[in-house]
């Protein structure tokens, strides 16, 4: 694994705690709480509970892996809980588990909440042996007690707290019981001073005898390393060779510690790392059979039941693109009526308002137009594609938390794994359709940074919706009785030429064994809506905040390249024009070489449908502007809020309709080209059948628009990936369009 | 016999575990040891991975995954 160690501290985080820690006052408690736990056990849902929006999302230092954090008061002490990604254990080898042992292990927090699921208890115990090892104070949050509870599980809770001797608090958090009790215990535990350290568990005769003899030798030869490293952690570590700790600690060869390891493969084999892995279960199954009593008979569950239906052999995959319909659905209707709520409100009201302030001011035009055409239209570009980044987040996590979203990975992953994809990248890959943007953010369910990568360089050959108004005026033009079979061709071209891709970054950019697929199918579950709401809102916020500002950067940008300089009479001779005349020979061999197609190009970078926007600036003559009346301010308030509650009845009844108002429909866009009429005119003049074609086709598949470009960037935190998607998506752009172009004119389809 | 072999139903006791590194950490961590039982609950729709129960929860894994252990089957 490439990952490195994280011991540097997140800075930002950072700074804003030091300036916080300077204003607290000298006598009040404050202690880090660091809380970890088994995936599916339950430990989102108890953090949002515990602190719900005093939660700060950020990412931990280098990689893509969420952190949260949050401070508060709690009896009088001011509490930092920091969130630990959700592991099965402490090994080196991934990325959740490298943060949280080095989080634990350096950063040394006051306690561990260690978030146990009741229903699965020896694989969430065996997570417990390991924190124990770090000597670090826990308390247990034995979470999903109602459940355990409902099937008829006895646990014997003091009989945990004497073997382990550590706090036990039964939790449920979806219902919010017990968590009052499990603070208080957390600072009861954190203010006695004496007996607070866990139990420390017995690994049996030969491993204890090695783990003396190497703890001896540290003490004496190594008093540096013990200042960093708890003892008996290190000590095991060594033993067990692990790669991240041996090499961080620059240990080198410890005679003592060959002689150890001498003696425990003579005794139990080679493989001491499964030795280990052996002990630790065996103390998470001792226990469990202590402290765990079942019902004689049980029950077929909920689970087991819907699993019959939903992975079955013959319904799995129907049940799964149905499901899969409903999802990209609801995504993209019910997310669509607000966008365009937003979008009407900042063109309409806002700037035109805006514009009338600035001639109150007597401001220059340009100030005027960089004001309207520039910063408040980039900024509804932003604002608009908030809706759909709440709705996809709204369902994604829902999935996740559901439990279905492990179901669905295990249906398809026979079918992505084939081109070197997860099957978990489906999802994302399907909302692509909709519009890339979310899709790279949802590709956030994917654990291995491998697997999100690629999906990721894939998702810009899902033809999205962004794409279609440049279909539509060309297929409106030149293709009116063969809609439906050039549009349809489009599609399959982005998802052939996705599969192509796939196998071809499976064996240069991507090479070596595949990612594992080891998954746990957990029990479902509904999730809280707290818990979901929550975690939406962060969400939304962060790609509000984050984005937006690069978004809003780059409209500026394009603004100034279409309008300066300033007062030019045509298109020509603005920057655009300009970049446009110089760019035009590359697209010669395509078919299409002019200035006014390649400089609409270049305007797609802001989103595609922008190119039907430009080529309507650019080709069709204006006529003397028509100047719409200005409506008074209580008019627009009065259509701001009629619009909102009608933008909230069509979403709403957008869940119920079926085939009709998809966002993917034509109709509704055909009329919208429709309009366009005169473009369309003027686009029969400058291109023939084969050339709008080569044009549509290279539509589809150059570069990802710049906000899916922000997205690449903030999901993959490296700007590496972005630059492969643009270089490979332009390379097969022009390929494509050009081997569409000559291949037609070499079979006479020219005219 | 090695678990990718056995079909819905079937269940075995591990004895052994080929795969090597984090592949087989990963196995262990998740209670695929030497001596536990393994029952295969299903098979994907299109043939792979399959699920298993394993230390009482349901675990997922690609055929090729299950080939490195080696299982018992009860009679």
């Amino acid at each position: 694994m490439s990952t490195q160690p994280n011991f540097a501290p997140d800075r930002e985080q950072e700074s804003i705690e030091s300036r916080r820690s300077n204003l607290r006052p000298v006598e009040k408690r404050a202690i880090t709480v660091a809380v970890a736990g088994n995936p599916n056990s339950g430990k989102s849902t108890l953090i949002n509970a515990i602190a719900g929006t005093r939660l700060q999302v950020g990412n931990w230092a280098g990689v893509t892996v969420e952190k949260k954090e949050a401070i508060f008061e709690y009896g009088g002490c001011r509490i930092r809980l920091v969130d630990l990604p959700g592991t099965y254990s402490l090994s080196p080898y991934t990325q959740e588990e490298i943060i949280a042992r080095d989080y634990l292990v350096h950063e040394r927090p006051d306690l561990v909440i260690n978030v146990v699921d009741a229903t699965n208890l020896e694989r969430n115990l065996y997570l417990t042996v390991q924190i124990m090892e770090l000597g670090i104070p826990v308390v247990m949050a034995l979470n999903i007690y109602d459940e355990a509870q409902a099937k008829g599980y006895r646990i014997d809770v003091p009989g945990i707290e004497k073997m382990l001797g550590i706090t036990v608090v039964p939790t449920s958090a979806t219902k919010k019981d017990g968590l009052d009790e499990l603070l208080k215990k957390v600072l009861d535990t954190t203010a006695n001073p004496t007996g607070q350290k866990p139990a420390q568990l017995g690994y049996g005769l030969d491993v204890e005898t090695a783990i003396r003899l190497v703890s001896e030798t540290l003490t004496v030869n190594q008093p540096a390393l013990i200042e960093r490293y708890p003892l008996r952690w290190l000590a095991l570590k060594l033993i067990e060779a692990d790669a991240h700790v041996i090499e961080e600690t620059k240990i080198g060869t410890i005679a003592v510690l060959d002689e150890a390891l001498h003696h425990l493969r003579n005794a139990h084999g080679e493989d001491i790392e499964a030795l280990m892995a052996d002990t630790r279960y065996s103390l998470a199954s001792g226990l469990t059979r202590e402290v765990l009593k079942k019902p004689e008979l049980r029950k077929t569950d909920l689970t087991e039941k819907i699993d019959r239906v939903v992975l079955n052999r013959f319904l799995g995959i129907p049940i799964f693109l149905t499901a899969m319909w409903i999802m990209f659905k609801l995504t993209f209707d019910v997310s669509k009526p607000f966008a365009d709520w937003v979008a009407a409100m900042i063109s309409g009201p806002l700037t035109h308002w805006a514009t009338a302030l600035a001639n109150l001011i007597h401001a220059p035009d340009w100030t005027v137009s960089l004001l309207t055409d520039g910063v408040i239209a980039g900024t509804g570009n932003v604002l608009g594609f908030v809706p759909m980044i709440f709705a996809m987040m709204f369902f994604i996590t829902f999935l996740e938390g559901s439990g279905y979203m492990a179901r669905a990975a295990f249906v398809m992953d026979r079918a992505m794994h084939a081109i070197g994809l997860h099957g978990k990248s489906f999802i994302p890959m399907l909302l692509g359709f909709g519009c890339n943007v979310p899709a790279i953010y949802a590709t956030r369910t994917m654990e291995n940074p491998r697997d999100k990568a690629l999906t990721g360089l894939l998702i810009p050959l899902m033809s999205c919706g962004a794409r279609l108004p440049v279909y539509i005026v060309f297929i409106g033009a030149f293709f009116p009785n063969h809609g439906g079979s050039v549009l349809w061709s489009l599609y399959v071209m982005g998802i052939g030429l996705a599969i192509f891709m796939g196998f071809i970054f499976k064996r240069t950019l991507f090479r070596g064994e595949a990612p594992m697929f080891i998954m746990e199918l957990p029990p479902y579950r509904m999730p809280s809506f707290r818990s979901l709401m929550i975690h939406t809102w962060e969400k939304g916020k962060h790609f509000l905040v984050k984005a937006g500002t690069y978004i809003l950067a780059v409209s500026i940008m394009v603004w100034f390249l279409l309008n300066l300089p300033w007062g030019v009479e045509h298109k020509k001779d603005s920057y655009l024009g300009k970049i446009g005349q110089v760019s035009a020979p590359v697209l010669a061999p395509l078919g299409f070489g002019t200035w006014e197609a390649s400089s609409s190009l270049i305007a797609g970078l802001i989103a595609k449908e922008i190119v039907v926007g430009t080529m309507g600036e650019i080709y069709v003559k204006k006529d003397a502007e028509k100047k719409p009346e200005t409506p008074t301010f209580g008019d627009d308030l009065k259509e701001a809020g009629t619009s909102l509650v009608k933008a909230g009845k069509e979403s709403f009844s957008n869940v119920f309709s079926t085939l009709g108002v998809s966002s993917l429909s034509a109709d509704e866009n055909a009329e919208k080209a429709a309009e366009r009429n005169p473009l369309r005119a003027e686009l029969k003049k400058h291109f023939t059948p084969l050339t709008a074609y080569a044009f549509i086709v290279f539509v589809l598949l150059y570069m990802p628009c710049v906000i899916a470009a922000v997205a690449m960037v903030q999901e993959f935190r490296t700007w590496k990936w972005y630059g492969v998607a643009f270089a490979y998506q332009m390379v097969l752009a022009w390929g494509m369009a050009c081997l569409v172009f000559q291949g037609g004119m070499l079979l006479g389809l020219g005219g | 016999m090695n678990l990718s072999k056995l079909r819905p139903g079937e269940k075995g006791t591990i004895t052994a575990i080929g795969s090597i590194g984090p592949l087989k950490r990963r196995l262990m961590d998740m209670g695929i040891l030497v001596g536990v039982e393994v029952k295969v609950l299903k098979v994907a729709p299109l043939g792979d991975p399959i699920e298993v129960t394993v230390k009482s929860y349901n675990l997922s894994l690609r055929k090729k995954e299950a080939e490195g252990i080696s299982v018992e089957v009860a009679a």
